[in-house]
């Protein structure tokens, strides 16, 4: 199987170059090239990471401007940034938008930066509520859920060395590729797995910032409580796992953690306040 | 004063959803599980649910008014979804067309898969987003105004 896979690698690498001629075949130029494009992709550092991450933001900001209420973004940025605080990843440079769409949904980009729509931000009734469901689009960046799956798919949109063209060159036609692939992959959804995890991960980090744990459960209830024939909801349920099995899978894994911090803030009149403004 | 924080909590206790009982439930005179229990609400017992609390709900069913476990409920009636119809969705929406009106300027507001899988680079909302951001300084005093305290929480296995 292992062997099979090689042979299917090589193939491809090969077919991606344009000098491929088979009298020439040189297996040894041909394995280096496998292994340099499937490094170039694997190791994407901190930096390249924020920067693939700002072209993303970039064009997401393409398909939905924020929200004109500076008061409200800084609101969204400070209770972002205190959670970022409480992770083992505290000094990207984390920002938060939220998105002017009647949309309900949420999105993490690579290196630390996370959008809300208005439509979910407006069925929320506390600060805890946005810290849950900010904890959880955290998470996925702090375990490079979107960054991997950028990975994965980046080896097989872009040819062979045109993936590893992409990273070095910021400016070139390979990278605007990659970078739409990036994007696209917002409207697929990531592994139901890393969905899952988020929710577990994030009701911890806003467990850390001193906010009821129940936040996000109490978000996903809300959006069960919702018609799922209402549009605003097709994207977020196309990409994410039902609410219930959300549910369910919170109530079964994390019942002790969201009990023995059940107590602390919802902070409902300073979440008014700000998003009313 | 005492006004202006009861509209405050409304959206709280205001908007009464329909639920269902997905797990047989104690109904709770108080919202703790050493409470005097008032009553077991069966598995598919319809109840609406009227705010909470932690891990609690408050609710109102033929048996009597009470908490359950949050976690016990489903949301959702057979019929009743009402999109929109929160007390914070509508003093939302008067606030943004009491200030601006709709500003109808942008032309693409969704966000669906395909406006997103076409969206092109909006460099001046990226400059924005980047000047709203808030340092760890900032975010640390917003905490301490809001008396939240860090906790340690270790990720689950």
């Amino acid at each position: 199987m292992r062997i099979l896979f090689l042979v299917a690698a090589l193939v491809f690498a090969a077919a991606a170059q344009a000098q491929f001629r088979m009298p020439n075949f040189d297996i040894n130029k041909m394995v280096d090239t496998v292994k340099n494009v499937g490094k170039a992709v694997k190791d994407i550092d901190e930096p390249e990471e924020i920067a693939i991450g700002r072209d993303v933001a970039s064009r997401l900001l393409g398909a939905a401007p924020l929200v004109a209420n500076p008061g409200m973004q800084r609101y969204v940025n400070n209770v972002g940034r205190w959670l970022a605080v409480q992770t083992e990843r505290p000094d990207l440079p984390w920002q938060f938008g939220v998105l002017d769409s009647p949309n309900v949904n949420a999105f993490a980009v690579p290196g630390g930066t996370i959008f809300i729509t208005r439509g979910l931000l407006e069925r929320m009734r506390s600060e805890a509520e946005l810290a849950g469901v900010l904890g959880h689009e955290i998470v996925h960046v702090l375990r490079k859920h979107h960054l991997k799956a950028i990975q994965k798919g980046a080896q097989s949109a872009l040819a062979g060395d045109a993936a590893a063209a992409a990273l070095r060159d910021r400016a070139g036609p390979a990278r605007d590729k990659l970078i739409a692939f990036s994007t696209e992959m917002y409207s697929r959804g990531l592994d139901k797995s890393d969905e899952l995890e988020a929710d577990r991960l994030g009701v911890v980090i806003a467990a850390r910032g001193g906010y009821d744990a129940y936040g996000l459960p109490a978000v996903l209830q809300t959006l069960q409580a919702m018609n799922a024939q209402d549009s605003a909801l097709a994207l977020m349920f196309k990409t994410h796992p039902a609410p219930a099995e959300r549910l369910d899978t919170l109530s079964e894994k994390m019942q002790p953690v969201l009990d023995a911090y059940s107590s602390q803030p919802q902070l409902a009149e300073r979440f008014l306040r700000q998003v009313k403004k | 004063m005492r006004i202006l924080a009861l509209l405050l909590f409304l959206p709280l206790v205001a908007a009464a959803e329909p639920a269902t009982v997905i797990r047989a439930a104690e109904l709770k005179q108080e919202p703790a599980t050493d409470a005097a229990t008032l009553a077991t609400l069966p598995e598919s017992t319809a109840v609406e649910a009227l705010e909470r609390k932690g891990g609690w709900t408050r609710v109102k069913a033929s048996a009597g008014e009470g908490w359950v476990r949050m976690l016990s409920l489903r949301f959702g009636g057979a019929t009743t979804a009402k999109p929109g119809a929160s007390g914070l969705t509508q003093a939302f929406n008067v606030a943004r067309t009491g200030t601006s009106g709709t500003q109808a300027t942008t032309g693409v507001r969704g966000l669906d898969a395909e406006q997103i899988a076409n969206a092109q680079p909006n460099p001046a909302e990226l400059a924005k987003l980047e000047k709203f951001a808030a340092d760890r300084d900032a975010a640390t005093s917003f905490a301490t105004q809001g008396k939240l305290s860090p906790a340690s929480v270790a990720y689950p296995k």
